[in-house]
């Protein structure tokens, strides 16, 4: 028997997917999410059976309804924020709405009937259970981006040391493009000199404040999860990283080989130096045979004393 | 039919001064004595205490084992914090400095600073093994190997030998991992300061059997593949008792470590952090073998034991040049120094011609170096190098397809490879285990890798499987063992399923690898000239008989003895021995007489230190008694000789040997049948055989198929109809024709038919076969005698120190020779090697006469070689 979990597991892509499809879909109208959410609202509504059945209480159901425009909201924001990296500055609002959504719905209590309370009607009625997992799949996305580590303790607005850095890296995106202006028509891997002398100067301080960043999260936190930092900034540093390594070819040279070359040899010369000489100057050790109180006997044995005689 | 020639030949001459090879015998091992000395005092000591008594001594081994458990597990978490965090520091001290010096240029600064940095640490090591403590070099299974052999190596289980290594095993973190197995078997002997009455060899022995256990099962978590290690590579004796107190230990001793281990990590009371090393788990279900992979596991193991066969063979060349050429302490740590420095050398220098850069993902490389990689991603050399071994292993084993370049792994083992070959045998503490652990783990996983790429990523595409494979491989290959490894291999990975091929591969690489040349272990305890004795005698060695094995003549000492003679015997250092035949104080010197006894040099000392003089006795100056207690008082550590202040009025005294003396040793015969018409045929080798010596008539058909048996038979007129316990035998003994057809089927006895009429059945529980036919004196032509497999196996299985060939002859020894109190002190199976004729008077006793004496070096001396049997020289080193 599989944990229900696993269901969900396998069906999330396919209604992220599904979603962003109706969001691009339409695309061109005023304000795409309003609609979509209209658009659920009915089906909501269309959904309803005939009303012999206790059904969703008009209240839970403007809740589910929150929850779905939320949600929908959210994934919108995330699937257009996936390249470059930006979910943790962009869509941090829509996280923090959906949590207070989903809140409301787990906590509201049906003020009406007892009979009916929300929580239980819209969580727990069915196998699928798909709030439940469409705030799982958003929750774990969040943890496993770990945004929580460049946003305030509130959660609201990036952390300080997030702003200055985004800062400084759209800084030496600026020097790149600056100096990068005069030589687009040229692009062989060589030329890019003039980049890395300029821009060394930001790129240094951005390096060295992702590593300052790296260095004081790693002795705060606790557990490995914790480790990384936020994926906005990581990605960010790695785009800079990617350009100043890679494209610009800016990454230290191999340089001093002739003096490693020397110590190296040096230092492997000496043992067989230390060899060469304990071999020719070291006495030997001798070993002083004991003649041993024996019958001497004529059994065939080989006779070591013949050996060595 | 061997002739011995009457006189001994004159030895030819030979040079005297050899350079060292492995075909000798070092004369300053000693043999322990796991045989129990009954002498009168043990008698008397084992009337006083009671049976309630006996049972706390049981507890108190009980006890002995819980101590040796926690404080093994504790030594062993000292070990880990201090490596680790030592480790670290070096670690980060070099990056940091390469970090710096990469971007200013002058990395050959950051190469020295590690180079000298690798030296310094080592040099402290070094200097502490090469001046202070010999033993602690190596990882000291070896040492503890022969130890539990039988052999007394100087200072490997003493206190002062775990002192030293202890902090010297942590510098060793560069080259190799320290292995902690080897070092908790010197605890025992902090525990005999409180338990004196186990200070005996024998006891000793089986608490030292429990320390390398609980040494093991610490180091790798497994307390089963403990006891097996003991069991496979030490205890020479053992019985169910042991087994059962020794797994107590090892289980004690792995979780005393866990509990300290997991209160350092911070999860106080965790007990399941597992030991030291620890492979990490494999998941039996993502990690599965199928049944085409076994053959692959068994070429692996082939693999594993021509490498480990390799890597003997080099480091035998190696090590016999450093016995020849390196042989003095600072040369010595210049070496280690040397090899250190090198080692930083390679690594720097593969580092530095790696390209093979890798993203860093999360936190999982302890100290990513960059070097010229680009930003964000680190060397992947460096990580090799830059990590403890053990971490090492682990990561080969579990880092996701893929982590490594194939290139970098190759290059990796093959430097790793001879390092680790150079280092072993250095005078530093470092072991082999975790080094070839990680060659293995390297060229498996290599191995994986390729296979993968060769199979298209089918089924085996994890390679970590092989790197676990590829590492057992090698360790089988090298110190072949086979049954501990599997099980500690099984319980460090905790995968039950992987046994059956990790068996397969061990045994694999112990066959291929003993084809060429042998453990490395053995190897190492053969260019030590230790006198180590195998499980069975060599396989050819049936022709030679104990006479030719034996020492002779012998240095007797009289029953009572005048003091000045034996602290000449003990100050002469050309004679250095260690036990003494007692003869019967027979007034004619020139005479010698029969075995009463044995004893040893230890005894002799304390006899001496406490001056047990019959004068001083006499003159009632002695204040108490000689108790067992002033023994074990010395006990390990006896006083040379020359520290013992004897005057010249004391050289004069006389010392009374009979009480202290063992007076039942082991003797084997050496059987001579005098007579003018001798004859004796018989089959002693088979299933059964007939004895026929008449002189002048005597018949002597007997059956020796049981394990042993003594039969002496005498005359002038014996009729000796007896059972003898086992299934039942006559002895028939007449004068003047003798006749003694008997079975003796049993599992040993010895019988003794005496003139005029004694009957001595006695049975000795051992696997002795003892011979004697007595005859009148005449010019004596040996016939036959005991083999030297026979000698080796009484010799081996009772773990015997000393024994005394005799022949037998008739003396003349009047009655009053015959102390009335050795006969009623005697429980029951002991028997007097003579007896009183109160019929005849003064007359013809029979007794054994001492002709040669077997110690180990003389049974170690043959070998099976290359070209059949070998036979070692003797050697002073």
């Amino acid at each position: 028997m599989a944990p229900p979990w696993c269901l969900c597991w396998a069906l999330l892509p396919a209604l992220a997917l599904a979603l962003l499809g109706l969001a691009a879909a339409a695309g061109p109208r005023q304000t795409p999410a309003l609609e979509l959410a209209e658009e659920l609202a009915e089906e909501l509504w269309s959904a309803g059976l005939p009303g012999d059945l206790p059904e969703l209480e008009p209240e839970c159901r403007s809740l589910l309804a929150a929850f779905a425009e939320g949600s929908a909201a959210l994934t919108g924001c995330l699937g257009r924020r996936a390249r470059p990296v930006r979910l943790c500055q962009g869509c941090h609002g829509h996280y923090r709405r959906l949590l207070a959504q989903y809140d409301s719905i787990a906590r509201a209590v049906g003020n009406s009937s007892e009979s009916h309370n929300c929580a239980k009607s819209i969580l727990t009625s069915d196998r699928l259970q798909i709030v439940v997992t469409l705030s799982e799949f958003f929750n774990e996305t969040w943890e496993a981006a770990n945004c929580a580590n460049c946003l305030k303790n509130s959660s609201e607005g990036l952390s300080n040391s997030t702003e200055e850095f985004l800062d400084l890296f759209n800084k030496s995106l600026t020097c790149f493009e600056h100096n990068l202006q005069g030589q687009v028509t040229d692009l062989s891997p060589n030329n890019y000199t003039e980049v890395c002398k300029n821009c060394n100067e930001t790129y240094t301080r951005l390096n060295d404040l992702y590593n300052h960043l790296q260095r004081m999260n790693r002795q705060g936190g606790e557990s490995a999860h914790s480790a990384h930092l936020c994926i906005d900034v990581e990605d960010a540093m790695n785009i800079t990283r990617k350009l100043w390594s890679r494209t610009f070819n800016c990454s230290l040279p191999c340089s001093d080989t002739v003096p490693v070359i020397a110590v190296s040899s040096f230092i492997l010369f000496l043992p067989i130096v230390f060899y060469l000489s304990s071999f020719l100057h070291s006495k030997q050790k001798k070993r002083i045979l004991i003649l041993p109180k024996r019958i001497q006997s004529n059994a065939n044995l080989v006779n070591i004393q013949e050996k060595y005689s | 039919m061997p002739h011995i020639p009457q006189e001994t030949e004159v030895p030819r001459q030979r040079p005297n001064e050899i350079p060292h090879n492995e075909k000798l015998l070092s004369l300053k091992y000693e043999s322990l004595d796991y045989d129990n000395s009954e002498n009168q005092l043990f008698l008397e000591e084992e009337r006083r205490i009671n049976h309630a008594a006996f049972r706390t001594v049981e507890i108190k081994r009980w006890v002995i084992c819980a101590m040796i458990g926690i404080l093994t597990g504790l030594v062993a978490c000292f070990i880990d914090i201090v490596v680790e965090n030592l480790a670290g520091l070096k670690y980060r001290v070099v990056k940091d400095n390469i970090d710096k010096f990469t971007a200013k240029g002058g990395l050959s600064f950051s190469l020295l600073l590690w180079a000298t940095l690798n030296a310094s640490v080592v040099m402290v090591g070094s200097l502490i093994v090469a001046f202070i403590e010999p033993v602690a070099a190596g990882s000291g299974i070896p040492q503890i190997k022969c130890y539990l052999n039988g052999v007394k190596i100087p200072h490997v289980v003493r206190l002062k030998g775990l002192c030293y290594k202890c902090p010297s095993v942590p510098y060793q973190a560069v080259p190799t991992g320290g292995l902690a197995s080897s070092m908790s078997c010197p605890l025992p002997s902090l525990l005999f300061q409180i338990f004196e009455y186990f200070r005996r060899d024998t006891e000793k022995r089986d608490f030292v059997s429990a320390g390398a256990a609980a040494g093991v099962s610490a180091a790798f978590g497994a307390p089963v593949g403990g006891v097996l290690f003991s069991l496979e590579e030490g205890a020479s004796f053992w019985n169910q008792f042991l087994t059962w107190r020794i797994f107590f230990a090892s289980m004690i001793s792995t979780f005393t470590l866990n509990s300290v281990l997991s209160v350092y990590h911070g999860n106080a009371w965790d007990l399941s952090s597992p030991g030291l090393i620890n492979f990490g788990r494999f998941d039996s279900e993502k990690m599965g073998y199928t049944i085409q992979e076994i053959p692959i596991f068994i070429f692996m193991g082939v693999v594993g034991g021509i490498l480990g066969a390799l890597f003997n063979a080099l480091n035998y060349w190696l090590t016999m040049f450093r016995i020849r050429y390196i042989h003095r302490p600072c040369l010595q740590v210049v070496e280690a120094m040397l090899v250190a420095a090198v080692t930083a050398t390679v690594g720097f220098v593969m580092i530095y011609c790696s390209r093979d850069c890798q993203p860093i993902q999360g936190s999982s490389v302890a100290y990513p170096l960059q070097l010229f990689c680009a930003d964000g991603e680190y060397n992947s050399m460096a990580t090799a190098f830059f990590n403890t071994p053990e971490k090492s292993v682990v990561n080969l084993f579990h880092d996701p397809p893929g982590s490594y370049n194939p290139m970098t792994l190759g290059m990796f083992t093959l430097m790793y490879f001879f390092l680790a070959c150079w280092t072993y045998g250095l005078t530093v503490s470092a072991g082999v285990f975790i080094p070839s652990l990680l060659i293995g783990a390297a060229w498996g996983r290599l191995f994986g890798i390729s296979l993968a790429y060769l199979t298209k990523g089918s089924i085996w595409a994890d390679p970590g499987k092989y790197a676990l494979m590829g590492a057992a491989a090698q360790l089988g290959g090298i110190v072949r063992m086979t049954l501990s490894l599997t099980v500690i291999m099984m319980e460090a990975t905790g995968n039950v399923t992987y046994g059956f091929p990790i068996m397969l591969v061990l045994m694999t690489a112990k066959i291929v690898g003993d084809y060429f040349v042998e453990g490395l272990y053995d190897m190492h305890i053969q260019l030590q000239s230790v006198p180590f004795l195998h499980w069975e005698a060599p396989v050819t060695s049936h022709s030679l008989t104990a006479r030719e094995v034996m020492s002779t003549p012998v240095t007797c000492l009289r029953r009572i003895e005048r003091v000045g003679t034996v602290v000449d015997i003990l100050s002469d250092t050309s004679s250095n021995h260690n036990g003494f035949p007692v003869v019967e104080s027979n007034p004619d010197a020139t005479q010698v007489a029969g075995l009463r006894g044995l004893i040893l040099r230890s005894q002799l000392i304390v006899l001496l230190k406490h001056k047990v003089f019959v004068e001083r006795t006499n003159l009632n100056l002695v204040q108490r008694r000689l108790k067992l207690k002033d023994f074990r008082d010395a006990y390990p550590r006896f006083p040379p000789i020359q520290s013992i202040h004897v005057s010249q009025d004391e050289r004069e005294c006389m010392i009374d040997l009979s009480e202290f003396m063992n007076p039942s040793p082991y003797t084997v015969p050496q059987v001579m049948a005098r007579a003018p018409s001798a004859q004796l045929p018989w089959d002693q080798g088979g299933l059964g055989g007939q004895v026929m010596a008449r002189a002048p008539s005597a018949q002597l058909p007997w059956d020796q198929g049981g394990l042993g048996g003594q039969v002496m038979a005498r005359a002038p007129s014996a009729q000796l109809p007896w059972d003898q316990g086992g299934l039942g035998g006559q002895v028939m003994a007449r004068d003047p024709s003798a006749q003694l057809p008997w079975d003796q089927g049993g599992l040993g006895g010895q019988v003794m038919a005496r003139d005029p009429s004694a009957q001595l059945p006695r049975d000795q529980g051992g696997l002795e076969g003892w011979l004697g036919v007595l005859q009148p004196p005449e010019p004596c032509s040996a016939l036959q005698e005991a083999s030297l497999p026979r000698v080796f196996k009484l010799f081996r299985a009772l773990g015997l120190r000393h024994l005394v060939v005799v022949d037998n002859r008739n003396e003349v020894s009047p009655c009053s020779l015959c102390p009335s109190s050795l006969g009623s002190s005697r429980g029951q199976g002991h028997a007097v090697p003579r007896l009183c004729v109160p019929t005849w008077g003064c007359t013809l006793s029979l007794s054994w006469q001492v002709v040669g004496m077997v110690t180990r070096k003389d049974l170690a001396r043959y070998r099976l070689g290359k070209e059949g049997l070998e036979e070692l020289s003797l050697a002073q080193t």
